[in-house]
């Protein structure tokens, strides 16, 4: 009889440590997409106020391109934008508070590098935004090309890589020009506007930015050409893949839907499609969402509540919003830009 | 004297029409095409339509004319990655089409004769209309293959970055006449539209 209580009693003792190391295992599962779902919402590091790209109102709604992508995520998994958390990030502080798991997505303006792949063993899935060091100058100075530069005073920031490539490009093209350097982008621009310099110099994104407050926005012109690459893509941890998945092909997703001719407007049609590829994208054909962990419906919870890739770039940065930066390298491949998405199938 | 009476003309017309196009664009925003009084020049292009230089990554040779129908905005190909892009107003639904052509006559201010097929869904236009400033057509037209279609000015600036025509493809008169300078005859045009789902 003892052994038989024993044995009961060594049997319930195993069982309920089984039973604690699950609910230890479970807690501590580093699989950002098990703690996302447990916790009922997507935390999105953001830019604390950068124009069309991340910025709260007075209200605390946040609005432009890196927040609708982190909501498009948030739809993907709840079929809800508003499970999307945002959570303001310092430029410096960035990478270690996405590694330190303070967020779960970095979706902040920032420029995918193998460096910063490397130092802080993290991942950039997509670009979702093609940008690079470019010129703005004065319409009535008509120029079509950066080429046509050559002797010009150009402003730019001290201590910037802009600062660095603008000499790169000017030495590569044996073109002469002077540097009007500030420690304050202010500074920088008030130059500009006040016509110390012929040109400013910084990203594409920011000098649309920056034109909305110069005296005559209208008066000047930002040239086409990038002479540097600054590839904006959202971040994750690596060894996460379950999550990498997710956010990569969340945004492969929106610019297939564009591709497709898929938008927020005909979702419903898209429904009924009966063409191969759209019934694909829109789960009436393959199990693609399930295979990533979530649902058939995946692409249209996304479509839904944030549209596709072109939606989102016209609403919050294209040339219907208050930036109106052209499409350019943004453009599908097929139109004009280098915007291309590995097919779903 | 007749340019006072012009004058007065047009301001009326003008003024009327200002008038009656709240009502009208209220009941029936798809107008078509019919002859109209806005002068070009009176008129701003919202940035996305005016002419400008873009990034612009294609296999086309520079020269080419690609018409994006649903971006509504033409780009003629230069070299070195970029395009001029102007801003178009395109055909109605039902009256968009795609592909390749080639430019094969042009002309400056021209005559409109609205093809039959036109006047049987639209009796009121006129059969035959000189070339001028009240002519849609506007300041010059590019014809597009063997088709009925044209690149072609217009008298309704307004309408650019919409979908009105019955096909054809039409810039703002110096617009036009800026491409005008810039394509030959024999030009290849490719017209792209919008996936099917």
């Amino acid at each position: 009889m003892r052994s038989f209580r024993g044995g009961l009693l060594i049997g319930l003792a195993v069982a309920v440590l089984v039973g604690v190391l699950a609910v230890i295992y479970e807690f501590y599962d580093t699989r950002t997409l098990k703690r996302t779902v447990r916790r009922g919402e997507v935390l999105c590091g953001v830019n604390k106020g950068l124009p069309g790209f991340s910025i709260p109102d007075d209200k605390g709604n946040w609005t432009g391109f890196d927040v609708d992508f982190c909501r498009a995520v948030a739809a993907a998994i709840f079929n809800d934008p508003g499970k999307a958390k945002f959570v303001p990030l310092d430029a410096s502080e960035r990478f270690r508070e996405l590694q330190s798991r303070k967020v779960d997505i970095l979706s902040r303006n920032s420029t995918w590098s193998m460096a910063r792949e490397l130092d802080y063993d993290l991942y950039f899935p997509a670009v979702a935004y093609y940008d690079g060091a470019g010129f703005m100058l004065p319409r009535s100075r008509n120029k079509e090309t950066s080429l046509d530069l050559t002797g010009s005073k150009v402003c730019v920031q001290a201590g910037t890589t802009t600062a660095l490539n603008v000499s790169d490009y000017f030495r590569a093209n044996n073109m002469k020009y002077e540097e009007v350097k500030f420690d304050k982008l202010d500074d920088v621009v008030k130059a500009y506007d006040t016509g110390k310099c012929d040109t400013l110099s910084a990203d594409v994104s920011q000098l649309y930015a920056l034109r909305l407050n110069l005296s005559k926005p209208g008066d000047h012109m930002i040239l086409p050409d990038m002479i540097s690459k600054e590839p904006l893509a959202p971040v994750v941890r690596q060894r996460d893949d379950d999550w990498m998945m997710i956010v990569k092909w969340t945004l492969y997703a929106m610019i297939n839907a564009e591709e497709l001719g898929v938008s927020s407007e005909n979702i419903d049609e898209a429904l009924k499609s009966k063409k191969p590829e759209v019934m694909r994208l829109v789960g009436t054909e393959g199990n693609y969402g399930e295979q990533l962990g979530l649902t058939k419906d995946w692409v249209v919870r996304i479509i839904r509540s944030v549209g596709n890739y072109g939606e989102m770039y016209e609403r919050n940065i294209g040339e219907k919003s208050k930036l109106k930066i052209p499409r350019g390298m943004n453009q599908l491949w097929n139109a004009g830009g280098v915007q291309y998405a590995p097919p779903m199938r | 004297m007749t340019d006072y009476r012009r004058l007065t003309g047009a301001f009326i017309t003008a003024l009327s029409l200002v008038l009656t196009s709240s009502y009208a664009s209220a009941q029936q925003p798809d107008r078509g095409d019919e002859p109209g009084l806005i002068a070009d020049d009176a008129y701003q292009l919202d940035p996305e339509w005016q002419k400008q230089v873009v990034y612009f990554r294609t296999t086309e040779a520079p020269g080419t004319i690609i018409v994006s129908t649903a971006e509504r905005h033409l780009y003629l190909v230069q070299p070195g990655g970029r395009a001029i892009r102007y801003g178009i107003g395109v055909g109605r639904d039902g009256f968009q089409w795609q592909g390749l052509v080639t430019i094969t006559n042009k002309k400056e201010w021209p005559d409109w004769t609205p093809p039959p097929e036109m006047i049987q869904r639209q009796p009121y236009l006129p059969r035959f209309m000189a070339g001028g400033p009240g002519n849609p057509l506007g300041a010059r037209a590019m014809y597009l293959g063997t088709t009925v279609y044209r690149i072609h000015g217009t008298n309704r600036p307004d309408t650019i970055g919409t979908k009105v025509s019955s096909g054809c493809f039409r810039l703002v008169n110096n617009d036009v006449a800026d491409l005008y300078d810039r394509v030959p005859v024999g030009t290849k045009v490719v017209i792209r539209q919008k996936p099917e789902l």
